[in-house]
């Protein structure tokens, strides 16, 4: 049909052409880099700075586990003057706290560490200091005392050191793998990483483009260009141009995204090196067939048809932009809410509440490909999911198109919900 | 093969709190320029609108070129100009016209080969500027309007509908525009416009149908319609304006119904039973230089007001018609 063609045409071209899609198709996969590169940027600063604190070590347990812990903390080149270890008697300790308290306020030190009998015994010991809400380095303090005096132990039972060093040198990491029924596929975290992903950027395009949807058929209302155009093809091919040019205008920005994520993901483990991450065990892409992707692709563009049209009859009531944001909030709640449910739905992907929520139409289309991502489901329950997702996508459709019809035309105020639904019943 | 572009059966309106258009019926033949008056508020834009299939009628029908309104098809054969100039702001005026022709079923190739001529033609293009390229907020609203109208006719239609066209024209705009209705005409187009300016009604068009709150007063072609009003109206002219004596005359009602004093000329209604010689003895007598002393049909104006008038203006409607 011509004229639907040409509907879509403009919809699909005006919108490739604004400065906002090209801008936000470009900048969309910088983004992403910063989001993967940044964090683990700071992680690796966070560890450096860890060792540079200045600290002072009071050590009340008659042995020189403070001089051990001093050591292995600076590594190498000890003796630098950023930790002091002093040994003391118990009798002292309290005396010696007030004054490295006062370094501290002074801001002589970062904090002290005191080393007393309980952590001989291996069971405590105290840091007090501005840095203690530090994560990466408490961490460091706390296996750098675990570890001394496990050597310690391990000295006192008649062990060599060098021996001991041999025994508890270890570096495990931990391979995931995941098993469906076809076998092994990729592994564990990739899939979540992937299922999250795709959950995500679903999310993303329909509060992206519904708003869009939404403002557009706010516009064609408040120019009268709405009139014009129902003077020459029915208002429903107009719903439809939209939605489907919108639809397609936001599936050319995924792709471009996507392709661009792939290639970040192949050579995430150069990048992250440049970025002085170091290396990190590297995650193998997982294995996505066509099928799967295809699946994908439909649960997007049902979900898509479905909210946009949603979208798009909450335009055609309203006249002015504040009203929009209201009529737009409850279809909006109903995408916030698939999206809350998505790290709970991840930790236990085969509960009860994950397959209602991917069985419900408004939700499925977020939380079915999260789920596929990371646990098995049977060809048949996706059949059916998909079947009454693109029911609700007709009824949606079928709702939107009466809502629109009427709607496209009235000015003045905000229907109620009983003359909506009188808009639906008539027309 | 009907000789009728609309024929209107009985189509009604009706919204939560009042009746728009009530049982409407008017016929409007091949070729005609056809006027739809009322004051605001009277349900032109709505019949419009229902003309139009934008939206639907509760009771009646409507034909356009001998087939429903209801068959999608036949809307791209008919042209039409809302009240409201509807147009995509941040279009390229270029491509907003060939969409527009688009839905009218024009290919894209031959919209652009007619927009030139237009663009031209309403000096849209010009050499040293081409509109066209231009997005539709960077013109003047004239220069919007224009656009419009280019949108209205580049698919070439049998049948031209403009809700209150002369609104917000400026004169040199308003008489392209009467130039160019008087041109659609001469190519057997038929045009149906509505306005509340009744000049321009009487001078343009062949048919009238006069609405007010929703219902017909009266239609008919515009000779018929003043006919039918009688030739009880007399226009006089004098040099130097209505004197007092000429006064005292006009204000005797055994000799004159009504008198209107339209400054450069005053339409006088003759009483019942009154000569119109008399009238012209009497003046004569005062001494008055009389300028224009004639018998005419009474004014579009005047019959508006008359009609309209009897059904009851509501308070605060146009001052125009």
């Amino acid at each position: 049909m011509a004229k639907l063609w040409a509907v879509i045409k403009r919809e699909y071209l005006e919108r490739v052409r604004t400065k906002w899609f090209i801008i936000s198709t470009v900048f969309g996969p910088l983004l992403l880099t910063a989001l993967m590169v940044l964090p683990a940027m700071m992680t690796v600063r966070n560890m450096r700075d860890a060792k540079l604190s200045k600290m002072e070590i009071l050590d009340v347990t008659g042995n020189d586990l403070g001089a051990k812990i001093a050591a292995r903390l600076t590594g190498p080149m000890a003796d630098t003057g950023v930790i002091t270890v002093r040994a003391l008697d118990v009798a002292a300790l309290a005396s010696a706290e007030e004054e490295a308290l006062a370094r501290v306020q002074s801001k002589d030190i970062a904090g002290y560490l005191v080393l007393d009998s309980g952590t001989v015994a291996g069971r405590s010991a105290r840091y007090a200091g501005r840095n203690a809400s530090s994560t990466g380095e408490m961490d460091g303090i706390e296996s750098a005392i675990r570890a001394v005096v496990l050597n310690d132990r391990l000295e006192r039972e008649g062990l060599d050191p060098v021996r001991i060093q041999q025994l508890t040198q270890t570096r495990v990491q931990l391979a995931t793998e995941r098993i469906t029924d076809k076998g092994r596929g990729g592994s564990g975290t990739g899939s979540q990483i992937l299922g999250f992903m795709v959950a995500f950027l679903l999310y993303m395009m329909l509060i992206l483009y519904g708003q869009n949807i939404l403002r557009s058929v706010l516009e064609e209302k408040t120019t009268r260009v709405a009139e014009v155009i129902v003077a020459s093809v029915k208002p429903d091919i107009l719903l439809a141009g939209k939605v489907f040019g919108v639809a397609a205008v936001s599936l050319t920005q995924q792709v471009v995204w996507i392709l661009s994520g792939v290639l970040l993901w192949r050579f995430r483990g150069p990048l992250l090196a440049k970025a002085g991450a170091g290396e990190m065990p590297p995650i193998p892409f997982p294995e996505v067939g066509v099928g799967v992707l295809l699946l994908f692709v439909a649960f997007f563009l049902f979900g898509f048809l479905f909210y946009a049209a949603l979208f798009a009859a909450a335009g055609a009531t309203v006249n002015s932009d504040q009203d929009a944001q209201q009529a737009a909030q409850p279809v909006t709640l109903l995408l916030v809410a698939s999206i809350i449910f998505v790290q709970p739905i991840m930790m236990a992907p085969s509960n009860t509440m994950a397959q209602v929520m991917s069985w419900l139409p408004f939700s499925a289309p977020i939380i079915m490909p999260l789920r596929m991502a990371v646990v098995p489901v049977s060809p048949l329950e996706l059949g059916l999911v998909l079947a009454g997702l693109l029911l609700s996508c007709i009824a949606a459709i079928w709702f939107a198109s009466r809502i629109y019809r009427v709607g496209l035309l009235m000015y003045g105020k905000r229907p109620t919900l009983r003359e909506l639904s009188r808009w639906v019943m008539q027309s | 093969m009907t000789d009728l572009a609309v024929d209107i059966r009985g189509i009604s309106k009706r919204y939560a709190e009042h009746v728009a258009v009530r049982d409407l019926t008017l016929q409007v033949p091949r070729g005609a320029v056809y006027g739809l008056l009322g004051p605001n508020g009277a349900g032109k834009t709505t019949s419009i609108r229902m003309l139009l299939n934008i939206i639907a009628p509760d009771t009646g029908s409507v034909t356009i070129l001998g087939r429903p309104n209801t068959d999608v098809a036949v809307l791209d054969r008919l042209g039409y100009l809302p009240e409201e100039r509807g147009l995509y702001k941040k279009m390229e005026v270029r491509r907003l016209l060939v969409f527009l022709a688009e839905l009218k079923g024009l290919s894209p190739r031959e919209a652009e080969r007619r927009i030139d001529g237009w663009l031209e033609r309403l000096s849209l293009k010009t050499p040293d500027k081409d509109w066209g390229k231009s997005k539709v907020d960077e013109l003047s609203r004239g220069m919007q309007q224009k656009v419009q109208f280019i949108g209205t006719l580049l698919h070439d239609p049998e049948l031209v509908i403009l809700d209150e066209p002369f609104s917000g024209l400026d004169p040199i705009n308003a008489q392209a525009l009467k130039d160019t209705v008087v041109e659609l005409k001469r190519q057997g187009k038929t045009v149906i416009f509505s306005t509340h300016l009744m000049d321009n009604a009487e001078r343009l068009c062949d048919s009238v149908c006069i609405i007010a709150k929703g219902e017909k007063v009266l239609d008919g072609t515009v000779s018929g319609v003043k006919a039918a009003a009688g030739d009880r109206t007399v226009a006089l002219a004098f040099a130097g304006g209505v004197n007092a004596a000429v006064a005292a005359v006009l204000a005797d009602r055994s000799l004159v119904a009504h008198a209107d004093d339209q400054n450069r000329f005053v339409e006088v209604e003759l009483a019942a039973g009154a000569e119109p010689q008399r009238l012209l003895e009497r003046l004569m007598q005062t001494g008055a230089q009389i300028e224009r002393f004639e018998r005419v049909h009474p004014s579009l104006h005047k019959i508006f007001l008359e009609k309209v008038g009897a059904t009851g203006i509501e308070a605060g409607m146009s001052g125009h018609g």
